[in-house]
């Protein structure tokens, strides 16, 4: 973090070092690792009160040895890539299933009564029901392997997507729709032009969600029935007691799910909505000299 | 250049209130009209103007009588500018014209360009509408409709929410557009003045949907509002227009403002 040497010299002047440390944390920028160092200092609190809690020295040098590929004493070796690649590739593949389903799914709804009459219902369920269902009852179809992960992971993240879809698609104004209507424009020009632009940030709210909810239904499928993945490699840890491993693979698939966020889909939205950040005061047409003012 | 046969046209849209009776937006109303002509339907907000040329555009259907808008015996190529601008925000001025055009890719983007142009918009392709202050857009809006070669071009207003001064300059652009494209134009305002400087035939309409009135505007192209001779056109049916709304106000029994 860089700290501003004029705005820390004025400070000194007038109100001393608490002041000046004051301003350092209470500005925005010191916010996001003002709210890690809580976090942290809240989980040295609570190793300190519960015995069972391992403390964060534990399960760093826990992660260091597994990540190192180290030793855990005896014949325990530290591993992690091949479990965190299998779940990204059961997990990526999961979510565009659930994305291409989700967005069919919404937009049926979303723009034809019968199809919200039929299907709207049927998602609400969809949306109650928890991951841990979908976890189980998709391990009893297909047993162990990478389907279970996949299936859940669609079934827990496709009606996230589809819901804020059938309100994207609801929220389009009628003049364009209109507008679209008395130009006679297809329907394909109007699903890729009109419909899916206009629903890009209900998309993308869905996405959110999706991957959140997707990343739990992935893992609790791999926990109960899987033999390899970032689920499993958890609960491996904790019923061999070691909570350090448990809490430490917790924290890894947190720093996953962060990074997801802010690597693949902020910069994403970012493009897609291009349209909207432009600013008037960037441009520099210039009207027909003739057009203006002729009358 | 198209032909429009309205004959008993008749549009009654259920109450609004539940129990209510039904509101008759017009009442039958028959006209005609064809050929390189620059018509305006001019009335008080709520005569059903903006109802007719609903039906017009295929947009809205008739509750009674019958509307064809044909060419040559066909159904008509209809161009729409409405009220507010109506472009997709999240699509470049160019892709916005492409959206509406029937023609391949490259002949399409040739074509945009020309109607650009011509309403003072050359260089604006890879903008978005939000770059764009409200007459540009509009301009935009007018573009596109001539863009589809129409056979008809129906106008709502198409004036109505900009500042007098861009306004201005749109009327005189519209008429320079239109005397080069002679497309027949069906425009809808509520301004008496704007009707007449614009315009070769004026159908007024009064409250209850019914046609008051249906004359022609013999002044040549292009008017300016300052001309003599269409400053007393204009007082001489702003007048006859006046009247017609006192009548309605003292048939109704009260006072409305009504334009």
């Amino acid at each position: 973090m860089t700290v501003d040497t004029a705005s820390l010299g004025s400070a000194r002047k007038t109100g001393g070092p608490w002041r000046t440390v004051w301003k350092v944390v209470s500005s925005p920028r010191a916010a996001r690792p003002a709210a890690y160092l809580a976090a942290f200092l809240g989980w040295m609190l609570l190793a300190a009160l519960r015995p069972r809690v391992p403390t964060p020295w534990k399960v760093f040098e826990f992660l260091w040895i597994e990540l190192t590929g180290g030793s855990h004493g005896g014949v325990l070796k530290g591993q992690w890539a091949h479990h965190v690649a299998i779940t990204m590739e059961r997990f990526g593949i999961g979510l565009v299933i659930s994305f291409v389903i989700g967005l069919a799914v919404g937009v049926l709804i979303g723009s034809s009564r019968y199809a919200h009459a039929l299907l709207n219902d049927t998602l609400m369920v969809f949306l109650a029901l928890p991951a841990i269902i979908w976890a189980f009852i998709t391990v009893i179809w297909f047993g162990l392997g990478n389907q279970a992960p996949v299936w859940t992971t669609v079934l827990t993240a496709f009606p996230f997507v589809s819901v804020n879809i059938v309100h994207g698609v609801q929220a389009i104004t009628p003049d364009l729709r209109m507008m679209s209507h008395s130009f006679g424009v297809s329907s394909y020009r109007r699903l890729r032009h009109l419909i899916l632009p206009a629903i890009t940030g209900y998309v993308f709210a869905g996405l959110r969600f999706a991957v959140i909810v997707g990343w739990n239904g992935v893992l609790l499928a791999e926990w109960f029935g899987s033999a390899d993945g970032v689920g499993w490699r958890t609960r491996y840890w904790y019923d061999a007691a070691r909570y350090q491993g448990f809490v430490g693979w917790v924290l890894l698939f947190l720093v996953i799910i962060i990074l997801i966020d802010r690597w693949i889909l902020a910069p994403m939205e970012r493009r897609a909505f291009r349209w909207r950040d432009v600013h008037r005061d960037k441009i520099t047409i210039q009207e027909r000299p003739e057009a203006l003012g002729a009358a | 250049m198209a032909t429009v046969s309205v004959k008993h046209l008749s549009k009654v849209f259920p109450s609004s209130k539940k129990g209510g009776p039904p509101v008759r937006a017009i009442n039958d109303v028959s006209f005609e009209l064809s050929g390189q002509v620059f018509v305006s339907i001019v009335g008080p907000s709520g005569c059903g103007k903006s109802t007719l040329l609903n039906i017009l555009s295929g947009v809205d259907t008739p509750s009674a009588g019958s509307v064809e808008v044909t060419q040559d015996g066909r159904p008509a190529q209809r161009g729409y500018v409405f009220q507010d601008p109506r472009l997709l925000p999240w699509r470049t001025v160019m892709q916005n014209m492409l959206y509406v055009s029937d023609l391949p890719e490259v002949e399409a983007r040739t074509n945009a360009r020309v109607y650009l142009d011509m309403v003072g918009l050359p260089v604006s392709d890879d903008l978005f509408p939000r770059q764009l202050s409200g007459g540009m857009q509009q301009r935009v809006g007018i573009a596109r409709a001539f863009s589809v070669s129409p056979d008809i071009l129906l106008m709502d207003e198409p004036f109505s929410h900009l500042d007098a001064i861009t306004a201005r300059s749109l009327r005189l652009q519209l008429q320079e557009i239109w005397s080069q494209t002679r497309k027949t134009v069906v425009f809808v305002t509520h301004d008496v003045v704007e009707a007449v400087q614009l315009s070769d035939r004026v159908i007024i309409m009064e409250h209850g949907g019914r046609i008051f009135d249906d004359m022609e505007i013999d002044l040549p192209h292009p008017r300016r509002a300052a001309d003599a001779s269409v400053a007393m056109k204009q007082v001489e049916i702003l007048g006859m227009f006046e009247q017609m709304v006192e009548q309605t106000e003292s048939a109704q029994g009260e006072p409305k403002r009504a334009v």
